[in-house]
């Protein structure tokens, strides 16, 4: 037989009709084509029961209850807890997103040490230990002082431990940071002389003056706020914004007038005049003979008459009249400061000027007014224990006399060698949120020691020599208790949703520790086994309730019988007067830092909140500056063009977006951007931290942070 | 290979002008008999192996971590949604997890083999057991059980077939190029099906909407 | 294709209150959350960012201090097509039928496993809804432990897009055949955008139901395909008879005027037709 081509032919043939015949051909071709449809690396998220856990939300000071959706007890996703006396079952990009900050895989996932700028993970031993000796010797040489501490604020079981530890170590320099409660309270404290929280009863009143205040772009609680701005259509809440430049709570408002930035606080006074003049203020509330009312009521008919101050704010007369009949007409209004997200302080004299609208409006208190509550943290702390080192440390000098780490920063940064020996830093921020963030930088860089309790490679803590990181709240039982402006008090318990991802701890455990690895008689002072047993002994008062049902609320106390004197005396003084650095004639136009919602201060928004940015916020990594088209005119700018933005304090390069809303010679930009946090490239290294470019300003009153913007010139790259 | 072509060129041109001859008709019989035997060896191969070796190649066999008798726990329990039930949101249960056969095998309760390996292995260590599922569905399908039990009033036969009255766990049977379960794909290397638990395809499924609601129903109906 | 019950179909759609709108970007993230929606490390490209709901920024081109800005949410419209029976835009193109129209729900399904990324149907689409997965869905190490069994994560090479939640629909109904119901309450079918919304700007609902808060909103009009008989409510480029499923609402004439592309005279023209239509 010979093998010839019909013998292949045959073959070959044979073969596909053999294979024809049989099934082989067909069902490959269905296996491949569905093969095509599930590509082994396409993540299949397994299936199970679905159960809902509640906790709070700790990302910013609106405590919103949420509830966390888990299949199989695994978090799959957020959502707001319905009927929850925050937020109803609303809740912001930011909470919802609280999964990815949980599951970030840049997350500091062990105790490390810094040697030779180098990150080197060790066990909780060694990096307690370490922080532990550089303490010690501190303490040893006499200087226990010298240890400071900053957290975001004094509320709650966690700050309170790091007081004390601060305390116990023997050092009184322990600061928070800058916010408008923080303000608010130093305002009513200047003014009244008590101690208060602040709350705005929104949802009652009828008439809201913002000046500023980014009532719906994260301001005070969140979600409180947007669901006030919803009834409003409802239940006839009228807004009106104060503000130059066109923001969502303008859009929103129904009024929107444009004052120049930084004269907020004189049309404050120029509406208080007017109501003075016409007699439409509350006279039981108001003792008109009295001398201080007096002198008052003078300077703000005088010196902020509405023809003044029209030059001034660029309002004109007949409008800052109308303001003034809107607020007189309206039965419950109510006066609102705090710019923007109100993450920072702000002036005094705006914050009196705001406030003594309302003692005129007579709301203090009142249902839909402004009110000052009492609230009481009930808890119990055991005596603590001082030693030698700590009580000779304890007895020196603060190294700034207001509670501000603008000043503490100053003062390090003013000194050939820093004052702080070491610095523990616990849910803060400095290096990215403090106004001059590169001043700040360096300030912190000259200090020796620095300790960080974050669970994430922040700014800061990428210059600490130790982290020691925490829990993330999703992590871990804690208390907290609601600072937003809200008429609430409330004290709630965040629950662990899951078991802690990676080697962390809880920061009130790594307080205690810490305290344990301590020489000397500190560890005394913490008496507890863990955090949670120091929770449940400190908040014993309210134990039961809080930790059966999650949140204690309680109707606030009204401080109003507590106050004897409403002295407005501050606002006589010019000094008060906050306005933007710089020259005009080398800067001739103002930047302003702008809130955005979908953005973030301290820690960086997730990476579902930076995929809403605009494109003409950021643009790959590009920053967008506002700027009215008129001015860009003048300047010959278009759309989309690169510009060097320089101010007294730094100069960036930037994109220029065309806006409408934002007045002329005005540049907005937007605050959360610039985060260095390399790790994490979906929401690190994208634009410009507008901090940089902004200075602080010290107010004459409060010694807080006065800034709402800079002086500022451009020109094209 | 110049002669061979010469040859099969004359035999070519011979048959088309002067019709064939005996002796090439000889020449031209053992070229086509080499190739019609090439064809048959070739058929015969692959039609063989398209039938017996491929559908055996085709799927991969496993075993269940240990072997369980459906018919004994039937008889013990009651029916099938004794084990197999509805959360109260309406979603299914699917195959019982640890903490359900915890509640009878806290300790070994029987004599066999299987139950002492299930409690020496998962109950004591506290650990799922990794059961392979016939039925499981990929990722793209969304199947209620609810509609079809309660809804429609099916029973569980009807798809799973007696599984309730075996005694012993078959090999799980995957498809090594797609990963579905032989149970999904039908257990007729052909696509033939008996009866209406041979096979859950999506033609399967349409098959029997059309034929109970008069409609194959809409994509999102069935995927997600 | 048949046309089941279609006497007493639902009609799922969705009204949103553009005055209550903030623009805080909350359904965007509930959206992605709920739906497995990937992200990547720049999505300042706004062309290839995958966002099923996603809210424009409108603004009136009036100069300083006349401007007004209006947030506009834009999910699926989920159109019902001309004469609305069921033939969307993207549906009528779509080769591979790996997008339907649900007679009985009104809803228009994205079978991902079954596109083979042709794209016709976001040519189609006029509302810029559909998305296409030009890479492979990547999230960072570990943070595939948040992702939802309730929605298949997608391929490369796929469209998507929103699904009004239909997987929330497909759990109301297990339950409801569960406790031997035949309907499924409002509230028991939200999509995860209106729940999350903290403004109560989005409402959801069967729009054939005289009961639901979306009927009464809009007070569809049956016999012009559901066109919007509230004066202060609009469609999205009603005038090529796509019959979105999604409604808005505003005060604001300049907003309900933005909700089509008129040319000089025709805004006028059509609210005299539309005040006339409803005499």
């Amino acid at each position: 037989m010979k093998v010839d081509r019909r013998s292949f032919l045959g073959l070959g043939l044979g073969a596909a009709a053999g294979v024809a015949v049989t099934p082989a051909t067909w069902k490959l071709m269905d296996d491949s084509s569905i093969w095509t449809q599930n590509w082994p690396w396409t993540p299949v998220p397994p299936d199970g029961e679905v159960t809902f856990e509640d906790t709070v939300c700790t990302l910013c000071s609106g405590n919103c209850g949420i509830s966390v959706r888990k299949i199989n007890g695994r978090p799959v996703k957020i959502e707001g807890t319905t009927g929850h006396p925050v937020n109803d079952g609303g809740v912001c990009l930011h909470g919802i997103s609280a999964l990815q900050y949980l599951y970030d895989p840049s997350r500091v996932k062990s105790p490390m040490i810094k040697t030779d700028d180098t990150w080197k993970e060790v066990s909780w031993e060694k990096a307690l230990a370490h922080a532990a000796e550089a303490l010690g010797n501190i303490r040893k040489a006499d200087n226990a002082n010298a240890i400071a501490c900053i957290t975001d604020n004094d509320k709650g079981t966690v700050s309170g431990l790091f007081k004390r530890l601060t305390t116990v170590l023997g050092s009184n320099n322990y600061y928070t940071m800058d916010t408008m409660e923080k303000a608010w309270a130093t305002t009513i404290d200047a003014v009244n002389g008590v101690k208060a929280h602040v709350g705005f009863d929104l949802k009652n009143s009828d008439l809201i003056l913002s000046f500023g205040s980014g009532f719906i772009e994260g301001w005070g609680a969140p979600v409180y706020n947007f669901q006030v701005n919803a009834r409003r259509k409802t239940h006839g809440i009228k807004l009106i914004q104060v503000e130059p430049r066109l923001s969502n709570t303008a859009a929103a408002a129904d009024k929107w007038v444009p004052a120049k930035p930084g004269t907020e606080a004189d049309l404050a006074l120029a509406i208080c005049g007017v109501l003075i003049t016409k007699g439409l203020y509350n006279k039981k509330a108001i003792q008109a003979d009295d001398p201080s009312f007096k002198a008052f009521a003078k300077m703000a008919q005088e010196k902020y008459s509405p023809a003044r101050t029209a030059r001034t704010t660029g309002i004109d007369v007949a409008s800052i009249q109308n303001l003034a009949m809107a607020f007189a007409d309206a039965e419950k209004p109510v006066a609102i400061a705090g710019r923007g997200k109100g993450d920072s302080a702000g002036s005094t004299r705006e914050f009196a000027a705001v406030y003594a609208l309302n003692c005129l409006a007579g709301n203090i208190n009142a249902p839909g007014g402004f009110w000052l509550m009492d609230k009481d943290p009930a808890e119990v702390w055991p005596s603590i224990e001082m030693d030698a080192m700590a009580t000779q440390g304890f007895a020196r000098a603060k190294f700034v006399e207001t509670d501000t780490v603008d000043s503490l920063m100053a003062k390090v940064t003013a000194s050939a060698k820093s004052p702080v020996e070491a610095l523990l830093v616990y849910n803060a921020n400095p290096c990215y949120s403090l106004k001059n963030a590169k001043a700040v930088t360096e300030a912190v860089k000259k200090i020796p020691f620095v300790i960080s309790f974050s669970s994430y490679m922040d700014e800061t803590t990428q210059l600490a020599d130790v982290v020691l990181p925490s829990h993330m709240f999703l992590e871990r039982r804690e208390d907290v208790s609601l600072t937003g402006p809200v008429p609430l008090d409330i004290t709630a318990l965040t629950r662990p949703m899951v078991s802690p991802l990676f080697d962390t701890r809880h920061p009130g455990d790594s307080v205690l520790s810490l305290a344990a690895a301590m020489e000397g008689s500190v560890a005394a002072s913490f008496p507890w086994e863990s955090y949670d047993a120091c929770l449940e002994a400190v908040k014993a008062p309210v134990w039961k309730a809080l930790s059966e049902k999650g949140s204690v609320v309680k109707e606030p106390v009204s401080l109003v019988k507590k106050i004897e004197r409403m002295d407005f005396s501050l606002l006589l003084n010019d000094t008060a007067v906050v306005a933007a650095e710089g020259d005009e004639a080398t800067y001739p136009l103002v930047l302003m830092p702008v809130d955005n919602i979908r953005l973030t201060g301290e820690i960086a928004a997730s990476p579902f909140a930076v995929k809403t940015v605009s494109d003409k916020v950021l643009k790959g990594t590009d920053s967008f500056i506002e700027i009215n088209p008129e001015t860009a005119d003048q300047l010959r700018l278009s759309q989309g063009d690169e510009v060097t933005l320089t101010t007294p304090v730094g100069s960036a390069i930037v994109k220029v977006n065309l806006f409408d809303g934002i007045m002329p010679g005005v540049l907005a930009m937007a605050h959360g951007l610039g985060h260095t946090m390399a790790e994490n490239p979906y929401v690190g290294g994208k634009g410009v931290n507008v901090n940089a470019l902004v200075g602080p300003v010290m107010d004459a009153i409060s010694g807080l942070d006065a800034a709402w913007g800079i002086r500022a010139k451009i020109s094209r790259v | 290979m110049s002669e061979l072509e010469e040859k099969t060129e004359n035999g070519s041109t011979d048959s088309l002008e002067m019709g064939v001859s005996e002796e090439q008709k000889a020449e031209g019989d053992s070229g086509i008999g080499a190739g019609v035997l090439f064809f048959i060896a070739a058929f015969a191969v692959c039609f063989l192996s398209g039938w017996l070796l491929f559908p055996n190649l085709l799927y991969s066999k496993k075993e269940q971590p240990f072997n369980f008798n459906h018919a004994l726990h039937v008889e013990e329990m009651g029916g099938c949604d004794s084990c197999h039930y509805f959360r109260e949101d309406g979603s299914f249960a699917g195959v019982p997890k640890l903490a359900q056969c915890v509640d009878c095998h806290a300790e070994v309760m029987g004599d066999t083999e299987d139950e002492a390996v299930f409690v020496a292995e998962y109950v004591e260590k506290e650990k799922e057991v990794p059961w392979l599922i016939y039925s499981e569905q990929p990722d793209c399908v969304f199947f209620s059980h609810s509609a079809h039990v309660v809804g429609a009033q099916m029973d569980c036969v009807s798809c799973h077939g007696h599984i309730g009255e075996s005694t012993t766990m078959k090999p799980y049977e995957e498809n090594r190029i797609t990963g579905y379960s032989r149970d999904i794909w039908g257990k007729n290397i052909w696509g033939f099906k008996k009866n209406s638990w041979d096979r859950m395809k999506m033609d399967d499924c349409a098959e029997c909407h059309e034929k109970e609601t008069g409609s194959k129903g809409a994509c999102f109906q069935c995927h997600k | 294709m048949t046309q089941q019950n279609h006497g007493n179909a639902h009609k799922f759609g969705m009204v949103i209150d553009l005055d209550k709108c903030t623009g805080c970007g909350s359904c965007m993230v509930a959206c992605m959350s709920e739906n497995n929606v990937p992200f990547k490390e720049d999505e300042s490209n706004k062309k290839d960012s995958i966002t099923w709901m996603r809210v424009y920024k409108l603004t009136n081109g009036k100069s300083f201090p006349d401007t007004d800005v209006c947030y506009l949410p834009r999910p699926c419209m989920h159109c019902g097509g001309k004469g609305d029976h069921g033939h969307s835009p993207c549906v009528s193109v779509c080769p591979a039928t790996a997008t339907d129209y649900d007679y009985g729900t009104g809803i228009v399904s994205q079978i991902y496993t079954r596109c083979f990324g042709c794209r016709y149907c976001m040519g189609a689409c006029p509302y810029h809804a559909r998305f296409f997965n030009w890479w492979d869905p990547k999230w960072p190490e570990g943070m595939e432990e948040y992702l939802s069994p309730d929605v298949s994560p997608r391929m490369r090479g796929v469209v998507e897009k929103c699904s009004f939640c239909f997987h929330r629909y497909q759990a109301a109904k297990d339950k409801a055949y569960l406790e031997e119901r035949d309907t499924v309450a409002e509230e028991e079918y939200q999509t995860a955008c209106t729940q999350a919304c903290p403004s109560g700007a989005i409402t959801f609902g069967d729009l054939n139901n005289p009961d639901h808060a979306v009927h009464q909103l809009v007070n569809p009009d049956p016999h012009h395909c559901g066109r919007p008989r509230n004066p202060k409510a609009f469609r999205l480029l009603e005038r090529l008879e796509t019959n979105p499923k999604v409604y808005y609402i505003s005060e604001r004439e300049w907003v309900r005027k933005a909700g089509d592309n008129y040319l000089d005279g025709e805004w006028e023209k059509a609210k005299m037709k539309k005040t006339k239509g409803h005499e």
